[in-house]
Order: structure tokens, then sequence, then C-alpha cells
């Protein structure tokens, strides 16, 4: 099979402002066509990285490139094939929503009209008024306009900075299918969160950036078998320390009746385990990023 | 031309007012002239008795301030300052409302070079600024003209246009603050005081008949006086004008292409 | 007191550089009369045998100009256009700026009521305006004095301070009151400052055109016109009156309208 072409390319991508560090040495890779999934806490360098991929914010070093050209050098070429949905959206207060989608479709060398059409239908589909004021629309309707400027000119590459806050559930699920729509289409996606379960039921792959450098490149199904999971169980009994003697267990805790630890391993073994004990509740949880982090990478890396 | 005529449109409403209040300055002042006219007559004579000397002093001779052009020459004055606020306002406003606005992350992640988004925006500026002198300029001669005074057409109509070549150049401060000053949140707080800085200065150099002060003051550079006496402008001011105009906007082009359009919160 | 000190701290540089515009305002208006001075009476005794209509137009109406109190009574009026134009902006500033940089959401989160905010918002404000008035006060003390010859002055100049408080006081409360009504925080500045161009303009039609005397009441600055205040040596009680009315209904307008509307978030 042919080698997909890379899509974004970073090497050795750095920012700092001034002193403080934005990202370092930045080394990434999206093929075509895939979902590619960016993780880490807040102040990893997620926003820096995209920021600079749009051109908004310029690198002290290393360089980038997407579609196979320069960020630098060629950003109008490069935006006119890219969709970008920031986290916090902002836009002209005196515009109604039609009067803003027009005006981004102004900017496209595709047809204006078409793009216009395909924002309508959009709109009706997230069931969002055009005609209303931006000024007089919610967070998250604001959020939808966000959406749809985003996608209407049918970018190459959609572009998504912790895209889904405000967003109610099933906008969410609209938003996810409609993301998988055009990637079934060739549209490559990159999309940055903070959430894991968010990233794990849309991605392909996933990078984890931790402190300006992505420490770990992943296939999802990688990361689903590896998964950890954080477990509390409240038992009948006193716990005894040896019943847990199972390969994948860490971070073992007791405190009374209440056991909890962490697992990664075959369910399969956890559920034999479980059901030798006298259980009176239980809880499973997936253990936030900063417990990855802790317990996961930290072991690997 | 999308962002030029956004623009535009975004400026409709200001332009109308500034037109007609410069409109309106002139109209109010020239109404007064048939008045003024009569009580010179009575003035020339008490002039002819003071000496050349104190008569320069007060800037006052009569072929320059009590003619029909003297008088407009002193309502000049405040048309400047009007139309230089509204230049101010505009050049100010070419990026730093985008950037207040938090609308500039939309307007960059577009396929456009920052390059045009510049010159789209100025030349939606200087348009409304354009449009601002013409409708000054013809207002003025109508004006002027209606008072059946003798007068020198061509004289008024140079006199007319120093008002777009302030509004250039204030213009053009404008811009350049747009890109230099970070989170400029409030254009007017930044116009005004700036253009009130540049009069002040003006009146200074004038008193203390500072030459040096003189090249600081773009409202010092045209003298009514000496265009009315000479028909023509002075042309070390036109270069300084013409100078300052394109480093600044230069300087516009070169700072913004570099900048870094920082999130959005 | 959070609230105040804060906005004391955030309008700081502003107050400072409006105090040095004003003071080097009446330094430069002071010294051309020095000039005039210098040249012996015959100066001023043109400027004082201009006819009616060159009086009006040049805003020396009813001042002895061969003094230097006189002299600065000619200059009260631009000392008081910027007053008005630094208490517009800072009335509009101070309660627009949460809405427009979006930090309402952030101080209205706070256990502090509107009302409450609002004080200590109007109070920096309030001290800022007197900050500026004593500067100009003591800096027109100095440069008057500088040029004076044995003529009393110090109580014209302290009645002159006293109506540009005035103004200061009605143009600061028109400020807050636009910004505190309006649910357009970016536009506040601009409105404020145009409402106070306007009646500016006003002030200049109504002494132009004495048919117009009625509209005197539209303009506080003929309310407190220097040449009248001078002459009169004493505030027009119904003009203080005026004023006291505005300002009160101007910031009883600003507490009801902001304490009852939506913010803009």
């Amino acid at each position: 099979m042919e080698p997909r072409m890379n899509v974004i390319e970073t090497r050795k991508l750095t920012k700092y402002y001034g002193k403080s560090r934005g990202i370092v040495d930045l080394d990434m890779t999206v093929e075509e066509g895939e979902i590619y999934g960016f993780i880490g806490p807040n102040g990893a360098g997620k926003s820096t990285t995209i920021r600079t991929l749009l051109g908004l914010i310029h690198p002290t070093g290393g360089s980038a490139t997407i579609f196979g050209k320069d960020i630098t050098a060629f950003g109008p070429q490069i935006r006119q094939e890219v969709g970008y949905l920031p986290s916090e959206v902002f836009y002209y207060d005196d515009m109604r929503a039609i009067d803003l989608l027009r005006y981004s479709a102004s900017f496209y060398s595709t047809d204006p009209k078409a793009t216009e059409k395909r924002a309508k239908e959009l709109a009706e589909r997230f069931d969002l008024d055009l005609k209303k004021k931006i000024d007089d629309l919610s967070y998250g309707n604001k959020k939808k306009v966000g959406i749809i400027q985003g996608l209407a000119h049918r970018p190459k590459l959609i572009i998504l900075d912790e895209p889904t806050g405000g967003l109610d559930p099933l906008i969410q699920q609209e938003f996810f299918h409609l993301l998988k729509e055009q990637n079934a289409e060739g549209a490559t996606v990159l999309f940055s969160s903070h959430i894991l379960s968010e990233v794990q039921k849309l991605c392909d792959r996933v990078a984890i950036i931790k402190e300006g450098s992505i420490i770990r490149v992943d296939q999802i199904r990688t990361l689903l078998e590896n998964a950890t999971k954080r477990l509390t169980l409240e038992m009948a009994a006193q716990p005894d320390a040896s019943d847990f003697a199972l390969k994948g267990v860490s971070d073992l805790e007791f405190t009374n009746h209440t056991v909890s630890f962490l697992y990664r391993g075959h369910v399969n073994d956890l559920t034999g385990l479980l059901s030798r004990l006298d259980l009176v509740d239980l809880q499973v949880e997936e253990p936030d990023l900063e417990e990855i982090f802790l317990h996961y990478y930290q072991k690997e890396v | 031309m999308n962002v030029y005529l956004r623009e535009l449109r975004a400026y409709r409403k200001s332009t109308i007012t500034w037109v007609i209040s410069l409109a309106g300055i002139v109209g109010l002042f020239m109404m007064l002239y048939p008045a003024f006219e009569s009580d010179v007559e009575g003035l020339n004579e008490v002039l002819a008795n003071f000496p050349q000397a104190i008569k320069s002093l007060v800037n006052i001779t009569p072929e320059t301030f009590l003619s029909v052009l003297g008088f407009y020459g002193y309502l000049l004055n405040f048309a400047w300052l009007a139309a230089s606020i509204q230049a101010m306002n505009l050049g100010v406003g070419v990026i730093s409302k985008e950037v207040a606005g938090k609308t500039a992350d939309f307007l960059i992640t577009r396929p456009v070079r920052r390059a045009q988004v510049v010159t789209a925006k100025l030349a939606a500026a200087l348009t409304v600024v354009l449009i601002t002198s013409a409708v000054f300029t013809a207002v003025s001669y109508l004006a002027v003209v209606a008072t059946g005074a003798s007068l020198d057409e061509a004289t008024l109509l140079l006199m007319a246009s120093t008002l777009l070549l302030l509004q250039i150049v204030f213009l053009a401060l404008g811009a350049l603050f747009s890109v230099t000053i970070p989170k400029i949140k409030s254009v007017v707080a930044v116009s005004l005081p700036t253009v009130f800085a540049f009069y002040i200065i003006g009146a200074i150099g004038d008193v203390l008949e500072n030459v040096e002060l003189r090249w600081v003051s773009p409202f010092r550079y045209f003298d009514p006086a000496y265009m009315i006496g000479e028909g023509a402008l002075e042309s070390e001011y036109l270069l300084v004008i013409a100078v300052f105009t394109v480093a600044a906007i230069a300087a516009t082009y070169v700072i913004f292409a570099k900048k870094d359009i920082h999130t959005a919160i | 007191m959070n609230v105040f000190l804060r906005e004391m701290k955030a309008h700081r540089w502003g107050l400072l550089f409006w105090s040095l515009g004003m003071i080097m305002m009446i330094y430069s208006g002071m010294a051309k009369y020095g000039a005039y001075e210098a040249a012996g009476e015959s100066v001023t005794a043109i400027l004082e045998q201009m006819p009616d209509t060159v009086q009006v137009v040049f805003g020396m109406t009813g001042f002895d100009l061969g003094t230097a109190a006189g002299f600065y009574g000619m200059l009260f009026l631009y000392l008081a256009v910027m007053g008005a134009v630094h208490a517009s902006l800072l009335g509009a500033h101070l309660i627009a700026k949460e809405e427009r940089d979006h930090t309402s959401e952030f101080l209205y989160a706070k256990p502090a009521s509107r009302s409450r905010v609002l004080t200590g918002k109007l109070l920096a404000g309030l001290v800022n305006i007197v900050v500026l008035n004593l500067v100009t006060a003591a800096s027109s003390f100095y440069f008057v004095d500088l040029f004076n010859r044995d003529e009393p002055f110090g109580g014209d100049i302290a009645l002159l301070m006293v109506g540009l408080f005035f103004l200061q006081l009605i143009f600061f409360a028109i400020g807050a009151a636009v910004a505190g009504i309006s649910r357009k925080p970016k536009s506040a500045a601009s409105r404020a400052t145009s409402i106070m161009f306007g009646t500016f303009l006003l002030f200049y039609v109504v002494n132009l055109n004495k048919d117009l005397g009625v509209l005197k009441y539209f303009t506080p600055f003929k309310y407190f016109e220097a040449g009248v205040l001078m002459a009169d040596g004493a505030l027009d009680p119904v003009f203080v009156g005026l004023s006291v009315v505005i300002v009160a209904l101007a910031i009883a307008g600003t507490y009801r309208a902001y304490s009852a509307r939506d913010l803009a978030i």
C-alpha cells in the first residue's frame, strides 16, 4: 500500500513567549485521512501548537508544513483548505449569524454560493436560527456558528481546539457524527482536548503533550487495551490484601472496608477477581489525565 | 474586496456624522461672514494707525486675516482638529478593533495574507477620509462663494485640501499606533489625547515662535497666511508628510506581519 | 474600597498625562499673553477694538485683555473643553470597561452589589476629576501670576475653577450615564464625547446668533462662561441649580439603569 501523505508535519517546532515556554522541539506527524487526537492538560502547549500552525503566532524555532507547504511562507494557500474552530468563539457583534457565514464564505476560492448553501444545511442540522444577531445567541449557539464557519467550505484539514465546551451532549454527538462524515469524505482532523473519553470516541491516533513536548503517540486501540481504570470497592468484610495480588493492579489502598486501586490489563482477569469478593458496591472510573501521566507514562517513557 | 466592503459598511454611520459636523462648522462660520465683513471696514481704519510690527505679532494683516479667505483660514483650524480626530479614530481602529473584539482569530485564520487585511482596511479608511474631504471641500466652496466676496478660487481649494493631507497623516499615525500599542481597548481614549497633544504642541510652538516645534505638530504645517499670500503650500512640510506617511504605513505592514495574535481570552 | 483602589491605579497614568496637557495648555496660553504684553499696550488695544462679530469668532467677548486675568479668561474655554473631554471619557470608560473587557461576569459573581461597585468607580472618577481640577488651579495661579502686573486675579481664577469643576462633574455624570444605560459598551466613550462636542458646538451657535439665546440652557459651556463669571464675580444660581439637577439625574439614572439592566457578557 502506498504510504499516506503527511498533512501536518512539524520539525522541532518551538515557540517561546519571551522567556516562558510555549512548545519546545515539537515533532508531530498527522497523516492524510486520520482523526488525530491531541491531548494534554491545560498549559501543555496544545493551543500554542495549533495557533502556530494557523499562522496566528509565529514560531521562534523549527518548522512545520501543512499539505507539504511551509506554514510561514504559504499561510494563505494552506488556510484555503483549513477549517478552524477555537474553544472560545468571538464574532463581530453587529452581524447576524448569516452575515458572518457569508463573510466567511467570501474568503474562500470555492464558490461562495455553494459554501453558503452548505452553511444553511448545517444550520438546519444543528437547529440554528441564522437570522439572529450573533450577540444575542447563547454560548452554545455561538459555538454552532463556530462549527458551521469552520466546516462550510469543506476543508481538507479541520483543526479543532477544545471544541466541545458549551455543547450539550446531543449537539456534541451530532457534531462528532458530522466530523466522522467529513472524515469519511477525506478530511483530516486534528482534535485537541483535555478529555480522554472524547478523544477515545473520535480519534484514530492520539498524541499526548506534556510541558511543551509530545511524549507519546499511540493508536487509540493500543491505548484502550492498555487503558487504566480506577476501581473503588466497598466490601462486606475487612478486605485482605492478598486477594488483590493480580498482574496489572497498582496504587492499592485500603481504608476500612473500602479498597481502591488502578487496574491495567485484561478485563476478564479483573471480573474473575471481583467475582470471588463479597462486594457491597463497586465503582469503575476512568482515571483523569493526571493519573495517566503519573501511573502509566511515567513508567513507560 | 470583502474586507474592504465590510469595513466601509461598518464606518457608514460614523462617516455621515462626521461629514455633517464638518459641513456644519463651515456653514456656521460662513453664515457669520457678512456681518463680520461690514465690521471689518471699521477695523481696517483702526488698524491703519498701528505699526506693522504689532500687526504681524497679532497675525492680523488686512489682506490675510480680514479677507474672506482669512476668515475661512480661521475656521479651518477647527475643521483640522475635527478631521484629525476622525482620521485618527479610523487609523487606531484598523487592527486594534479586531484584536479588542477578539475577532482577529476569525479573520487571520481565513486564507488571506495579513498584508491583504491591512491593505483592505487602510483602503476603506482612506475612502472614508476622501469622501469626508471631498464633501468638506464642496461645502467650503459653496459657502465661501455664497458670501459674494471676491476671492481666488484656486487658493480656496488649496486651503480646503489641507484637510485631506492632515487626515492622511493622522490616519497613518493611528494605523501605526494600532499595531504598536498593546491592547487598545478604547479607540477614542487613544486618539483624542494624541490629537490634543499635537494641537497643544502646535500652540506652544506658535507662541514661542519655535521652528523645531513647528516640525513636530502637523497642525502647524499649513499656515493660512502663507497659503493666501503665496497660493501654495510649503514644500518642506509636504515632504515631511510624504516621508512620515510612507514610513508609518510601511512599519504598520511589517509590524503586523510579525505580530502574534494571542488567545482570545 | 477594592474597586475604588483598582480604578485609581488603572487611571493614574491617564491622569498624569491629562495633568501635563493641562499645564502645557495654560503655559502656552499665558506665554502668548506675555508676548503681547512685551509689545506694549497697543496689542491689547487692537484686540479690544475688534468689532463684536470678530470678538465672538475669536472667543474674546467680555474680557479685559489688557490684564493677565482677562487674557486667562479667554483661555478658560479651551481648558473647559479639555476638562470636559477628560471627564466624558473617564465617566464612560469607568462604567463600560467591565462589559467591554468581558470581566463583568467575574466582577458580579463576587459578593458585591452593582451599586457598591458603581459607588467605588464613581468615587475613583471623582478623585481623578478633583486632582485634575487642583492641578489646573495651581498651574493657573502660577502662570497668571508670572505674567501679572499687580492686578488682583485670585478671586477670578478661584471662581473659574469652581465653574470648571461643575463642568467636569456634568460631563463625568453624562459619560457615566451613557455607559450605564447603553448596552453597547464599545461605543460608550465615543457617544459620550459626541454629546460633549455637540454641546460645545451649540455654545458657539448660541454666541453667534443672539436669537437662539434660549438654547443656552442646553449647553453647560454657557452655564460657566468665563466672561460672564468674571463680570458678575459670582456663579449664576440658576445655572448652578441646573447643573446640580443634571448631575443628580445622570447619576441616579446610572445607578438605576445599571443595577436593573442585563449586563453584556
